[in-house]
């Protein structure tokens, strides 16, 4: 949760620095706002994969067999941080 | 559900839980147990999760006892891990849970005192996967008298409540009375615990132990009916289920035919359907008591598929980890008296 409220903590600054600057400029350039996007979809997919991360290493520990589809079902939430990426991309 | 309580772990333990409850032996391994002979047995366990056990104590004992050490060794071993597994609220549930041994053990020492068995033999049957030290247990097993047991577990939980049986026991010589205390202090103290509006987690838990209180309630009315004998089913009421108060059970005790009728309707009805069909179609005693206990192994199942990230899975295992180590237990004992392949599958609870 930490991680959240550093972000907000981080948005908000940014935007009072803006309101600062010259009236008729946006309060966010494009990059920033991706940035932004960005490094919230990362925090999702980290939020994600935490359990089933620590779930996957359980099931390792019980059967190595397991590893794989661990591995695999652990990194799925990985394509958040990809769709987050594409923003970045696209704008 | 939320799975960030406190610092419960619950998926990773859940994990372990789940891959080990698969690994518990199924219907084809029971079926190849029942026909082999004592010897047979000890070398399909040694094969099996039962290895490190069997291969340790192999040197000191032989055929029916070394599966017996070595199936509550493995026990212990498992509950140990469990609770080295699970962190915060999780590991308190667990150890909560576990101390049901404490019970069992105390029951298994205060019999084993009243019919002035062996040391030996009394320390054979405790399972050592509670909280009580061995130490504690050893003193416990070396008692002479029920009154020195009553008066070493003074200090704990189940002090005050033994203590007061204890004079019920003196005026009628029967053990009962010290039983149902054991059994009442350890199940009031755990749903005494927890807070009046619980969290989700508890919630759950307090679920499953409440079913659990039920069905004793069930099988000790059962039992006393059954017997015939002329004592008040409420002096075995454990109280905090939710099913039933000690007027309704003293009622169906009265009437067994309308208890599979009333759990129908109850609460785990719809959970339980299977398991009551076979409870209707049983007839003996032992059918009966088979049945419900299968009945509460569904129950924790069923509770695990709705609530997977939970403590259901780990209560589910527990006790379907008991059930097995007395299934092998019952099938190599009953080798060893000579039982049929029938008789001994009828002592058998297949989940």
């Amino acid at each position: 949760m930490i991680e959240l409220q550093l972000t907000l903590a981080y948005i908000s600054s940014i935007v009072m620095q803006a309101a600062e600057g010259a009236a008729n400029q946006p309060m966010l350039t494009k990059e920033g706002a991706a940035a932004i996007g960005f490094g919230l979809s990362a925090i999702g997919a980290g939020m994600a994969e935490r359990s089933i991360g620590s779930a996957a290493v359980g099931a390792i520990a019980e059967d190595d067999d397991m590893f794989v589809s661990g591995l695999i079902l652990t990194v799925i939430p990985e394509t958040i941080v990809i769709f987050g990426l594409v923003v970045v991309f696209i704008i | 559900m939320n799975t960030t309580v406190g610092s419960a772990n619950y998926s990773y333990v859940t994990a372990r839980v789940r891959s080990r409850r698969a690994a518990l032996f199924d219907e084809n391994d029971y079926r190849k147990l029942i026909r082999m002979g004592p010897g047979e047995i000890a070398r399909f366990m040694e094969e099996s999760e039962y290895e490190t056990e069997m291969n340790a104590l192999g040197s000191r004992y032989d055929g029916v006892d070394l599966i017996e050490y070595a199936l509550n060794e493995n026990l212990a071993k498992h509950f140990d891990d469990l609770l080295r597994f699970a962190d915060g609220q999780l590991n308190e549930y667990i150890a909560s849970y576990l101390r049901k041994f404490d019970a069992w053990n105390i029951k298994t020492i205060i019999r084993g005192v009243y019919t002035d068995s062996e040391t030996q033999e009394i320390q054979d049957d405790l399972i050592r996967a509670g909280e009580f030290s061995d130490a504690m247990l050893d003193r416990l097993v070396e008692s002479t008298s029920i009154d020195s047991v009553v008066e070493q577990l003074s200090k704990t939980l189940y002090g005050p409540a033994l203590a007061d049986a204890y004079e019920v026991y003196e005026e009628t010589g029967v053990l009962v009375a010290l039983e149902n205390a054991v059994d009442r202090a350890f199940y009031s103290d755990m749903l005494g615990g927890f807070p009046r509006e619980p969290s989700e987690g508890t919630a759950m838990y307090v679920q499953l132990l409440r079913a659990e209180i039920d069905f004793r309630n069930v099988r000790n009315a059962l039992r006393l009916a059954r017997s015939g004998a002329e004592i008040d089913p409420s002096e075995y009421f454990i109280p905090d289920g939710r099913l039933f108060d000690a007027d309704q059970l003293r009622q169906l005790t009265q009437n067994p035919d309308q208890l599979t009728e009333y759990l129908r309707e109850s609460t785990y009805g719809r959970d339980l359907s299977g398991a009551l069909d076979e409870l209707e179609s049983a007839d003996g005693l032992i059918d009966f008591e088979r049945a419900l206990e299968q009945a509460l192994l569904e129950y924790a199942d069923t509770m695990t598929n709705r609530f997977p990230l939970s403590i259901c899975p780990v209560i589910a295992y527990i006790r379907a980890k008991e059930r097995e180590v007395d299934n092998i237990r019952a099938i190599a004992r009953g080798k060893q008296a000579g039982l049929s392949t029938d008789e001994i599958e009828e002592e058998l609870v297949i989940v």
